[in-house]
């Protein structure tokens, strides 16, 4: 009786342990649209996601800076990464988002088209972004293979560092 | 913490407090040399601080201390009268004790300060009585304690219940320790420990305190709260807390608390504030809708304790944070002192008010201005002796201190009665440094002029002296005072003297402001810079150089328009009025154009954040009770920035670049439908179908009004129902008539209406044309195509 309890038992640690070294090799993102192309940036770095609502306008900032709202009693910049990447600015519609993104204690809320999914990727499919991107300088974080199509994920950090 | 950190502290905090009295009662001596109560407090200073140092070892403290109590025992027993020379001595002896104790603060240690030269003089006004002491005082201890009745029958057990002790006795106690460690080495060592033990013993809270004498019998004199063991900074060392004996006989309740938490305690009060401005808001709405309901009344009741309630609140938070600035006035008897004799002027200080209270971060913040202004008073404002007699005033030239509440500010008054400013002089000088031109010159008002003397790289003073004249303190003045969102205000009058008015607000995180509206948007302005709002019209505004300016009763004010400052896009039609808000800092002013004023209102200030700072012109940002954020206007910038920009002021934006582009089929005509009947709606939809046109509909004004801003369509014309729920006909009409985009935008109304005072409302709302149902649809169409300059070959 005691063997078998130990029996199972080391198979459920063993069956966890798997879980866990899973868990080390895959990242977890969240993948948005912008324009045609499809983003992601790690899930950890999320604040929240939501609904668009009115915010306010800032002057001497670049175009891509909307402007300020109010997060539960927060004042939080707002960027549109439409205009940021260079897009034709578009009228908002029923999908689109505000994803307020966090890394240490900067936050920022950003405009994006609409939401993809949730997606699980092995680290081993991640590949580093294109040479022709300048490393150090670049908000790309690396490429994501999925079986049809490619994600670029996105470094938070530099999303939210100020340039201008 | 160990125990020896946890008694140096305590013994930090006492002996700083102790000394920042002793400024101001030196001072005093000196005009009183006969006052023996004051003299008996200050040698009492001199020893606490000497025996407390002795015990924790530092010998070159208890070395300058013991000096100084020698010179202060003379003077107590009558055998040395204090003069100023002697005083100086003094009060260098003083100067070098703050250093040795700012060195023990910092290092824990009093090494690396020369006291010996000091000691020397100490030594010679003392008659140099030959003794030569060494650092660890031997010489014996003045024979007469203090306070007389301390000095009990000697209690020789070594198992003193120290607790239960009240302060004086444990005083006593220390004393007579003292004595003892005097006479012999044993009992020196006993002593540091009874002294080690009874600190920590001290009651930590004043409850405490006030439990003790109970507990002890005694006939303590006055117990006074001994510093609590925590280790605060200074700064917020209540005022009950001076250690003189003749302390009232009441004692003061005080508890020590981190700033922190009462930092953190005054941001949630903001949010609440916030939440009160919100329900306030909600409140009104509700009114509107459910006029007349039962309920109201209770929810009326209900709103206003709680915004009764959260403003006591944050008064009551508020007052927490609230010291006398006293503690900043303190040490100006001294600088006064200290000066005029530099100066070789006779110069009186007159202090009031010191009881008047301010917020923490602002007493902080207020000392170095003063130090400048009153330095300049003494410099520059009053004469010298002879100068003085010259012109039949008393010798005695007198700087007046006054701190008093008025409104939402605090006022301090730095009053001097010695030659006042002279604006010639004033502008010849800041002629030649280049500060300001000929032309200027000439234009300014007397009060302009005075405001020169707060421009960087201003001075009147011929020679740079100690004191001043490097022409940067004023500048220096101005931008802290302007860094607490406060004014100064001077005024002036040739040989009567100077008066300067510094008016800050009582708190910096939650301000009184002034809301405006530009086109869409709103700004919030601390009213504290805000002297009047004037309601003007377009040809009141005139232009001087690029320039736009007003006048204001006998002034003129040049004005700037907050859209141009804050780039505000024009889609509104200026309409024929505006306001102005006359902004005041210091001396300058500004017209500040604004489209409507909205209202005063209590915010909260929110930093912007990283990401956002130092936008130029924008202070912070601060939440309304509709949720949404408002921008606060940062005088100061505003005020540097209205410089740059050109009138712009109320030219109207340049003509509408709207795509009015080619119409190449009859699809490119769009026309919206504005009616709550779906029956009109589709009737109307069958008329004009035909033509093939592109229709839109709406069921309301409202809806309307945001499919025309959402900008998804150009649209040529509108058929506008009058009748309506949420807004009607002649509202939807002339809210878009606003918009400059819209001028020219044929609105249609269709109506049963018949009435002529409806055709009138109608044309005064902006509509072309009026339909009265029933009509045909080709009556309609031809009306519609008429105004819509539909193009005939899409017939």
């Amino acid at each position: 009786m005691s063997d078998k309890l130990k029996e199972i038992i080391n198979k459920q640690s063993d069956s966890q342990n798997v879980d866990m070294n899973q868990l080390d090799d895959v990242v977890q993102l969240v993948g948005f649209v912008i324009g045609d192309e499809e983003y992601a940036i790690p899930i950890l770095s999320i604040q929240e996601i939501i609904k668009p609502f009115s915010w306010t306008r800032v002057p001497q900032v670049p175009k891509y800076v909307l402007g300020v709202f109010n997060l539960r009693g927060a004042v939080i910049p707002l960027i549109d990464l439409r205009a940021k990447f260079g897009l034709q600015t578009k009228k908002q519609s029923d999908e689109t988002r505000f994803i307020v993104m966090r890394h240490e204690d900067d936050v920022a809320g950003f405009v994006i088209d609409r939401l993809t999914m949730a997606i699980r990727i092995k680290k081993t499919n991640i590949g580093p972004p294109p040479d022709t991107i300048d490393s150090d300088d670049t908000i790309i974080d690396g490429v994501g293979k999925q079986e049809d199509k490619i994600i670029t994920i996105l470094k938070v950090n530099k999303l939210l560092e100020r340039d201008f | 913490m160990d125990e020896f950190q946890e008694i140096l502290q305590d013994f930090l905090i006492e002996s700083f407090e102790l000394v920042e009295k002793l400024d101001e009662d030196l001072v005093e001596l000196e005009n009183n040399p006969e006052d023996l109560e004051l003299l008996n407090g200050i040698f009492r200073v001199a020893h606490t601080v000497k025996g407390a140092s002795s015990f924790l070892n530092f010998d070159v403290l208890t070395h300058l201390t013991h000096h100084m109590e020698d010179v202060l025992n003379k003077a107590r027993h009558g055998e040395l009268i204090i003069t100023p020379d002697i005083m100086d001595v003094v009060l260098e002896s003083i100067d070098l004790m703050k250093a040795l104790l700012e060195t023990i603060r910092d290092t824990s240690a009093d090494a690396g300060i020369d006291v010996a030269a000091c000691v020397v003089r100490l030594d010679k006004i003392s008659g140099g009585d030959g003794e030569v002491q060494t650092p660890v005082a031997t010489a014996p201890v003045e024979e007469a304690p203090v306070v007389e009745e301390v000095v009990e029958p000697a209690i020789e057990e070594d198992d003193i219940d120290y607790d239960n002790m009240s302060p004086d006795d444990l005083e006593a106690e220390i004393e007579k320790l003292l004595q003892e460690r005097q006479a012999e080495d044993k009992a020196k060592r006993q002593a540091k420990i009874a002294a080690g033990e009874e600190v920590l013993a001290a009651p930590p809270s004043p409850e405490e305190v006030e439990e003790s004498p109970a507990v002890e019998p005694t006939p303590a004199a006055a117990p006074t709260p001994p510093p609590a063991p925590t280790p605060v900074k200074k700064a917020e060392e209540p005022k009950a807390a001076a250690p003189a004996k003749r302390a009232p006989a009441t004692v003061e309740q005080t508890i020590r608390v981190d700033v922190k938490r009462l930092d953190h305690l005054m941001n949630l009060i903001g949010e609440l504030v916030l939440a009160k401005n919100r329900l306030i808001k909600i409140n009104d709405d509700v009114e509107e809708r459910y006029e007349g309901e039962e309920f109201l009344e209770e929810l009326n009741q209900v709103v206003s304790i709680v915004s009764l309630v959260t403003t006591d609140l944050q008064i009551a938070v508020m007052k927490t944070r609230m010291l006398p600035i006293g503690k900043v006035f303190n040490k100006f008897p001294r600088m006064i002192r200290d000066l005029s004799r530099e100066l070789n002027k006779k110069i009186e200080l007159e202090i009031s008010g010191e009881e008047t209270e301010l917020d923490k971060s602002i007493v902080e913040e207020i000392g170095d201005p003063l130090v400048h202004i009153i330095r300049n008073s003494c410099d520059h404002g009053v004469e010298t002796p002879e100068e003085r007699v010259a012109k039949g005033k008393d010798e005695t030239g007198v700087i007046g201190l006054k701190a008093y509440n008025e409104g939402n500010q605090i006022v301090i008054q730095i009053d001097d009665d010695g030659k006042g400013l002279d604006t010639d002089m004033l502008k010849n000088k800041s002629l030649e440094k280049g500060i300001i031109t000929e032309k200027e010159a000439d234009s300014m008002s007397d009060k302009e002029a005075f405001g020169l003397i707060f421009k960087p790289g201003f001075s009147t003073a011929a020679a740079v002296t100690n004191v001043s004249g490097r022409g940067v303190g004023m500048d220096v003045v101005k931008t802290n005072i302007e860094k607490l969102n406060g004014i100064i205000d001077i005024d002036s009058e040739i040989n009567v003297g100077t008066s300067m008015k510094l008016k800050i607000p009582l708190t910096l995180a939650i301000i009184q402001a002034l809301l405006v509206g530009v086109q869409e948007e709103y700004y919030a302005i601390p009213l504290a810079s805000v002297l009047e709002t004037v309601r003007i019209s377009k040809e009141e505004i005139y232009t001087v150089e690029g320039k736009s300016v007003m006048r204001l009763r006998e002034e003129v004010l040049s004005l700037v328009h907050i859209g141009d400052i804050f780039e505000v896009e024009r889609i509104l039609d200026a309409s024929e009025h505006a306001y102005v808000v006359v902004l005041g800092l210091g001396t300058s002013k500004l017209g500040l154009i604004v489209d409507t004023l909205v209202g005063q209102e209590e915010i909260v200030i929110k930093s912007l954040g990283d990401y956002l700072k130092g936008i130029e012109g924008v202070a912070g940002a601060t939440i309304r009770g509709d949720g949404g954020v408002t921008l606060i206007v940062d005088v100061v910038a505003l005020m540097s920035m209205a410089r740059e920009v050109k009138a712009t002021t109320m030219i109207e934006a340049s003509s509408e670049a709207s795509s009015n582009f080619e119409k190449t089929k009859a699809s490119d005509y769009t026309v919206m439908i504005v009616d709550d009947s779906k029956t009109d709606r589709t009737i109307m939809r069958k008329a004009l179908e035909p033509m093939g046109i592109t229709l839109v509909e709406a069921t309301d004004g409202q809806e309307a009004l945001n499919i025309l801003k959402s900008g998804d369509y150009n649209f040529d014309g509108m058929l506008v129902d009058i009748e309506m729920p949420r807004m009607d006909g002649y509202t939807l009409a002339t809210e878009i008539k606003k918009y400059n985009k819209y001028k020219n935008l044929p609105l249609i109304a269709v109506t049963s209406r018949t009435g002529k005072s409806d055709r009138m409302r109608g044309v005064e709302s902006g509509m072309v044309e009026y339909i009265t149902k029933p009509y045909s649809a080709d009556y309609l169409s031809s009306v519609v195509v008429r105004n819509i300059n539909f193009k005939a070959e899409f017939l």
